[in-house]
């Protein structure tokens, strides 16, 4: 029974909705890469320099303007989480250029970046800090509280002490849904990615919603790092990302390509992430507790595929003409 | 334009080695060294010692493996991502034969230590492959997750279960020591004839054979059996094979299967010919790499040995780097990753310039005018 209580309290699901938010962030990235028409398996590297440099700019930040960063302290967080989306946009621009301008096979170009990821973010950890595999601890957001909501005693954990990416977070995903439903440039986005010679036909420029779906899915996953690596654990570390990059991928797809759906399939990597992370005390060795994540991808991925609706273009290069 | 075509093949991969080298020597730049003399090094500490030299066929030995593996997948349009965890399991499979079984000769306990580890790729390949056929799940994701969970369950095995008793008390995590008859015979002797020692020269064990006999028992099959050219229809036009009554189901999940096995020897290597028990820090990453140098093979079975002895003489090279350049043995792992990045693009823009040409020429070869406009099919007619 206890076991069972311990299973939904209030503190599991606060720490759910935390872990949640890496992945949620990446796969909002997904939606845009693939509702384009790009399949971007580089994620998982992006997500790596993500963190990486969240924890430089960060760090960077915080040495070079003490004195901005005692008066404003938040200053440095941002400042990481600003880098972090930047080297996001740059790893996925190799990504969009080997893919789009290239026509390279999407799976073989984001192997290659996920290769180049770890690589690259050791050998600057050396560079910047003379070991390869760690950065000093560096400082996160100032936690808020919920106004209103703050002070019901019952809700407790839930709304007060969030940190503001969080809040950040959940916005995105509501302006992407009407991005994607709404906008010119959502329709154009996913016109590309269902029936990219319609779209040409049309005059939309192809190659360049691509690139920009490509870009936003890099600044997105250089986010989900930045949040992993600022927020979470307070410093960079190698193998921090455990394969979120890969999860948030079976999220999008578990969320049928849009935004609210990836909100709810991240929520469920989330909720098992967090158990993971706490171990309630199951009768279980925890090596298998710490794989839950993964098992349950693979649940998910083999169980609710068949009724998605992916984008018909997706994965599929577009030859504008044979020459 | 078939000599054309092969110096093209050839250009390719070395237009990439080069411009890997040139990104490798702008960040050797940046750090404010000379890359010519750090690639001197990187050459001499590589190619002119004897112990280099084996350690490079030793490290190339489980690459020719993974490289296998990883490009029969490939060769039927799926993505076996999960050589990593499938030689973990191979492994495990391998000293749990090792180390239980006493007493048999080695005829049949080395060959039953193989065959375990290629059952234990192939269990591990198993889900992800019907998952694939049966649900449509993208068999990318299903594999990388089961490295996680090899990883995890590994972990478990080696360090709660099959520990080795004679170990406790100290930081070792092992298995017990497998048995003399299970473990792979090294080449040493063999090289001592010709005045060849060291202890790099007896790391080197016949799996390297195996693996030689593999990449050409493979290249023979694939473009000489019936098998081998089903693989090709169905790596060619899915829709047509089906047509031609070649099940693609069945042919995809066989060579997935194939590759799952290969897969469960890569980590034999170290396990059977040069440690002899399986420890918790055994060599990891081999199954990445084995993605590198299929892409670098273009698939090709035969072309996987100079792919492995290439990757081989990088990471040799790093250590050389570091040792002596004081440079970190990383860049030479971008490096490689700069490599693969260029090899695809360069291999793309090789089969367009291809096409492209087959095409003019064919145009050539019509007559102009209003003629030819009536006549489609005489451009096919005058090539």
């Amino acid at each position: 029974m206890e076991y069972l209580t311990s299973l939904v309290s209030l503190a599991l699901i606060a720490s759910a909705i935390r872990v949640t938010m890496p992945i949620l962030l990446a796969s909002l990235g997904a939606v845009y890469s693939e509702r384009g028409g790009v399949v971007n398996i580089g994620l998982e590297g992006t997500m790596v320099m993500g963190t990486f440099f969240g924890a430089v700019g960060n760090y960077f930040f915080a040495e070079g303007f003490p004195g901005l960063v005692r008066v404003f302290p938040d200053l440095a967080p941002i400042a990481g989480v600003l880098a972090a989306i930047l080297a996001g946009i740059l790893f996925a621009s190799i990504h969009a250029l080997v893919t789009v301008t290239f026509r390279v096979d999407q799976i073989v170009s984001g192997v290659a970046l996920n290769l180049l990821a770890a690589g690259l973010a050791r050998f600057l950890n050396i560079l910047l800090f003379t070991q390869s595999t760690q950065s000093p601890g560096v400082r996160g957001f100032t936690p808020i509280d919920i106004p209103l909501l703050r002070d019901i005693p019952q809700l407790g954990p839930l709304v007060r002490g969030i940190s503001p990416m969080i809040i950040a977070a959940l916005l995105l995903v509501v302006l992407s849904q009407w991005v994607l439903l709404r906008t010119r440039f959502g329709l154009r986005l996913r016109a590309v990615g269902e029936y990219p010679l319609a779209a040409d036909t049309l005059g939309v420029d192809v190659a360049r919603m691509r690139y920009a779906g490509v870009l936003l899915s890099g600044a997105l996953a250089g986010m989900a790092g930045a949040y992993l690596a600022i927020e979470q654990a307070h410093l960079y570390f190698e193998g921090m990302t455990q394969g979120r990059g890969f999860i948030a991928l079976a999220a999008m797809i578990f969320g049928n390509w849009w935004p609210v759906g990836a909100l709810g399939a991240s929520a469920l990597f989330g909720y098992f992430d967090a158990l993971s992370l706490r171990v309630v005390r199951l009768p279980v060795p925890y090596q298998f507790i710490s794989v839950l994540p993964h098992v349950v991808t693979i649940l998910v991925l083999a169980g609710f595929v068949r009724r998605a609706q992916m984008p018909a273009a997706d994965g599929v290069p577009y030859t504008k003409e044979e020459e | 334009m078939k000599a054309r075509l092969l110096l093209l093949q050839i250009a390719a991969p070395v237009v990439a080695i080069l411009f890997g080298m040139l990104i490798s020597s702008i960040i050797i730049l940046a750090i404010g060294r000379n890359p010519l003399e750090v690639f001197g090094i990187m050459v001499r500490f590589s190619l002119t010692r004897t112990d280099s030299l084996f350690s490079i066929l030793f490290k190339s030995t489980p690459l020719i493996l993974a490289g296998l593996a990883v490009a029969m997948s490939f060769r039927v349009n799926l993505f076996n991502i999960g050589v990593e965890g499938q030689y973990y399991i191979g492994a495990f499979f391998a000293a749990y034969v090792g180390f239980t079984l006493r007493g048999l000769p080695p005829l049949v306990h080395l060959p039953l230590a193989l065959a375990a580890a290629m059952i234990g790729g192939m269990l591990w390949g198993l889900l992800p492959i019907v998952l694939k056929l049966r649900r449509g799940a993208h068999e990318v994701i299903t594999t990388i997750m089961m490295n996680y969970i090899a990883s995890a369950l590994l972990l478990y095995l080696i360090a709660d279960i099959f520990r080795d008793p004679a170990q406790a008390g100290t930081p070792r995590v092992r298995t017990p020591d497998v048995a003399g008859a299970a473990r792979i015979p090294s080449l040493g002797p063999f090289f001592a004839q010709f005045g060849l020692t060291g202890s790099d020269v007896q790391k080197v064990n016949a799996l390297i054979i195996i693996g030689i006999v593999l990449a050409v028992v493979l290249a023979y099959a694939l473009a000489r059996t019936r098998f081998g050219y089903e693989v090709r229809a169905v790596a060619a036009n899915p829709l047509a094979a089906e047509a031609a009554g070649i099940p693609n189901a069945r042919v995809q999940f066989l060579v997935f299967m194939l590759s799952a096995g290969i897969a469960g020897l890569v980590g034999l290597n170290d396990i059977l010919g040069f440690f002899g028990y399986l420890d918790i820090d055994f060599p990891k990453g081999l199954g990445f790499l084995g993605i590198s140098i299929a892409l670098l093979a273009k698939n090709h079975p035969i072309g996987v040995i100079p792919a492995a002895l290439l990757l081989g003489f990088l990471d040799r090279g790093a250590q050389g780097v570091q040792f002596f350049a004081r440079v970190p043995k990383e860049t030479i792992v971008i490096m490689q990753a700069i490599i693969i990045l260029a090899i695809v693009v360069a291999y793309e823009l090789m089969t367009r310039y291809v096409r492209v040409q087959r095409k003019r020429e064919a145009q050539l070869g019509t007559p102009p005018g209003p003629q030819a406009a009536m006549q489609p099919g005489s451009a096919e007619a005058g090539s």
